[in-house]
């Protein structure tokens, strides 16, 4: 951790214009849940963040209110551009992909009761699903070194998959000792 | 009475501000207000809307709120809803990110962090499996998504092709 200041210090040659065409990116190809694709070109294409970067960015984002990923561009752009960032990367995330997508979304509810559709709808939420669980184990992998962060993913995913409890239950229960093992064994060089 | 539109607004915005842990976890909120309390859509086409987001690209809670903001009062009324969702939780990001960004340095927030991101990791698989658990998946379903899975993690092909495959698969009617 003791990288933590230079590894964090904003790379400000990331232009608004940038963070723009980026959140657009990731808003259109966003089939199926953003946290795949904001993963996908934030840490693998643009490496604007790394992968613990990256989750303790959208962990922020999680916790707060409101769509995460559109919080989490928000906040992005906030951490490389300030105010004028977080403007950029929220319109490139918003203006187009809402109007494509409201059209679209649009014509096809228009036939949302033929079968074909269904079947394809059927088939995009399996293979999304997919998606999102390979993103979150590979989300997993900045932590594989620490047992106590593998078994708090694994008990808040039982909890909030399995056993469906409210989300809030869940924080109340596991963060508190999630925070105290997280403070006992220090990462090794994560 | 109120105008309709104002109701569904205001009630998008307070969702906004108090859906901590995203917008899923609101939706059955979302579903009583707008279906059960105020019958201004059909469940049919509540869960059509969910579907059709799902499996368009974009920003997919905020084109959820968008379409039963059309169906109440057209485009205008989808694009207020629209600004509802996203407007009151993204002032309130940017200015909590502000205030949190200035200590990210200190150890008690670096505690924090690493406390919290095995809760998002576990939100993040849960939200994944109940996508896979939705609807009346059968058998195939489950091994696209277990297929799915083992491509995401072994190999770096564009998911993009694994969306399209779901989609002719189910196209097909073999799921």
């Amino acid at each position: 951790m003791a990288l933590t200041a230079e590894e964090e210090n904003p790379a400000a040659e990331i232009a608004l214009a940038a963070l723009f065409v980026g959140f657009l990116k990731i808003s259109m190809c966003a089939f199926g849940g953003p946290v795949v694709w904001a993963r996908r070109f934030i840490v693998e294409r643009y490496r604007w963040l790394d992968d613990r970067e990256f989750v303790e960015m959208l962990s922020f984002c999680q916790f707060l209110p409101g769509p995460n990923i559109v919080s989490l561009a928000v906040c992005i752009g906030a951490k490389f551009r300030g105010g004028a960032g977080a403007l950029a990367a929220l319109a490139g995330f918003i203006v187009m992909p809402w109007s494509v997508g409201f059209a679209a979304g649009a014509l096809l509810l228009s036939y949302a009761d033929a079968g074909v559709l269904q079947g394809v709808l059927r088939g995009i939420a399996a293979a999304a699903a997919g998606l999102i669980i390979g993103t979150g184990l590979k989300l997993l992998l900045p932590q594989r070194r620490r047992p106590a962060s593998l078994l708090f993913a694994a008990l808040a995913f039982a909890g909030l998959g399995l056993a469906k409890l409210p989300l809030l239950a869940v924080v109340i229960v596991l963060l508190p000792l999630s925070i105290a093992a997280a403070g006992r064994n220090a990462p090794a060089a994560a | 009475m109120t105008h309709p539109a104002a109701v569904l607004v205001a009630h998008l915005a307070l969702l906004s501000l108090i859906s901590f842990g995203g917008m899923p976890g609101v939706l059955p909120d979302l579903h009583d207000f707008v279906v059960t309390s105020h019958g201004w859509i059909s469940n049919q086409d509540f869960a059509n809307s969910f579907a059709v987001v799902q499996a368009i690209p974009g920003p997919n809670m905020i084109l959820l709120t968008s379409f039963i903001g059309w169906k109440v009062g057209g485009v205008p009324i989808a694009m207020a809803a629209a600004l509802a969702t996203f407007g009151p939780s993204c002032t309130l990001a940017f200015a909590v990110f502000r205030w949190w960004d200035r200590f990210r340095d200190r150890a008690w927030q670096q505690r924090l962090r690493r406390g919290l991101a095995p809760m998002t990791v576990g939100l993040v698989l849960a939200g994944g499996y109940a996508m896979a658990r939705s609807g009346d998946v059968g058998p195939a379903g489950v091994a696209v998504t277990i297929a799915a899975i083992g491509i995401v993690l072994g190999t770096r092909l564009n998911p993009l092709w694994l969306i399209a495959a779901g989609g002719a698969l189910g196209a097909s009617g073999l799921l």
